[in-house]
């Protein structure tokens, strides 16, 4: 973590005159600056690239730039930069989109300004700041997300050596001709294959096993997976 | 600690929890008691559910955290003790006094 005691700080939102208030706000604390302000999340990540401040605060509902997160963008593309997302209000799947995104902190605009200015601080002693009402439902989010995944797994578990290299197939948008040359099986063995994985896992459509496979982390389980 | 693993701690009906001017607090109404709550405190009451177990707990807060898990393992059980002795929580399933686990190992005190 940089030793610089002055904290450099982007802030993006697409209101003006929020941006000015916090700016004067921050600007006012002795340890923090304000050295840039953006009004996209385009033009935040270009700035980040550009001035790799400290931490950015950026508004959880900044316009995606082309299509991709701004909050995974800055957290792509810089090391040192953490994001600090601010949300208009307590919202559970706000939360999960931010942390998911790569942040590490998140702050409501309902919050009083000293919880911002916290969370600023503790993001840049390397902490984590999440409201103190939303860490529960955050953990109780995270479990019901390990009970699918050891469930899939379990299911997963009745495949095949064989039928586990399919679903890596099928998860990776392969049809049965890709996947029999991938294989060096025919069309019609790979056919069986899949109706198999379908049959085994209780999906009725490849999209449905890629949808239950779900998050890469599983995926890459799956091939980890012995024969 | 072992012990407490799979036990699954219920809150007490009618406790309610609050949050006001920074401060968040548990309130019994049967006793017309006020819990003054941290923030970890506050994130475990909310998962005490009656379906959620201990380890569950401890690993998604290692998993957020990446505190080693015998340091989450011991504050989550001292705050478990601490709702129970107070008569907040229930216990769903084993009680956590009874050792299940092949060493038998008891619940830490705090």
């Amino acid at each position: 973590m940089d030793e610089d005691p002055i904290v450099r700080v982007l802030f993006a939102d697409h209101e003006p005159l929020f941006r000015e208030a916090i700016r004067v706000v921050l600007d006012n604390q002795p340890d923090l600056l304000v050295v840039a302000e953006a009004q996209t999340g385009c033009q935040a990540v270009a700035l980040v690239e550009e001035l790799d401040p400290d931490i950015a605060i950026l508004a959880a509902d900044l316009p995606d730039c082309d299509g991709v997160d701004p909050v995974r963008l800055v957290v792509d593309r810089s090391e040192r930069c953490r994001v600090l997302v601010l949300a208009r209000d307590e919202d559970q799947n706000a939360l999960l989109q931010a942390l998911e995104s790569g942040a590490a902190g998140f702050v409501a605009r309902t919050s009083p300004l000293d919880d911002l200015i916290a969370a600023i601080r503790a993001l840049h002693r390397g902490e984590a700041m999440v409201p103190p009402m939303m860490l529960g439902p955050l953990l109780a989010a995270l479990i019901r997300r390990r009970r699918e995944q050891a469930a899939v797994l379990q299911r997963i578990s009745n495949l095949t050596r064989r039928e586990r290299e399919v679903l890596v197939l099928v998860c990776k948008g392969a049809d049965s001709r890709s996947i029999a040359d991938e294989l060096v099986i025919s069309p019609e063995t790979a056919r069986t294959h899949v109706q198999n994985v379908l049959s085994k896992l209780g999906v009725h459509s490849r999209l449905e096993a890629a949808a239950l496979v779900g998050p890469d982390d599983l995926l890459d389980q799956l091939v980890e997976m012995g024969p | 600690m072992i012990a407490l693993r799979h036990a699954r701690p219920r809150r007490k009906d009618g406790v309610t929890l609050r949050s006001a001017e920074g401060e968040i607090m548990l309130y019994d109404p049967e006793d017309e008691r006020v819990h003054f709550m941290n923030t970890t405190a506050t994130a475990i009451w909310q998962l005490c559910d009656g379906e959620t177990e201990v380890s569950e707990m401890v690993s998604a807060i290692c998993l957020l955290t990446g505190l080693p898990a015998d340091v989450v393992e011991e504050d989550v059980a001292g705050l478990l003790e601490g709702f129970a002795d107070a008569g907040l929580i229930t216990w769903v399933g084993e009680p956590p006094t009874s050792p299940e686990e092949p060493d038998g190992a008891n619940e830490s005190g705090e």
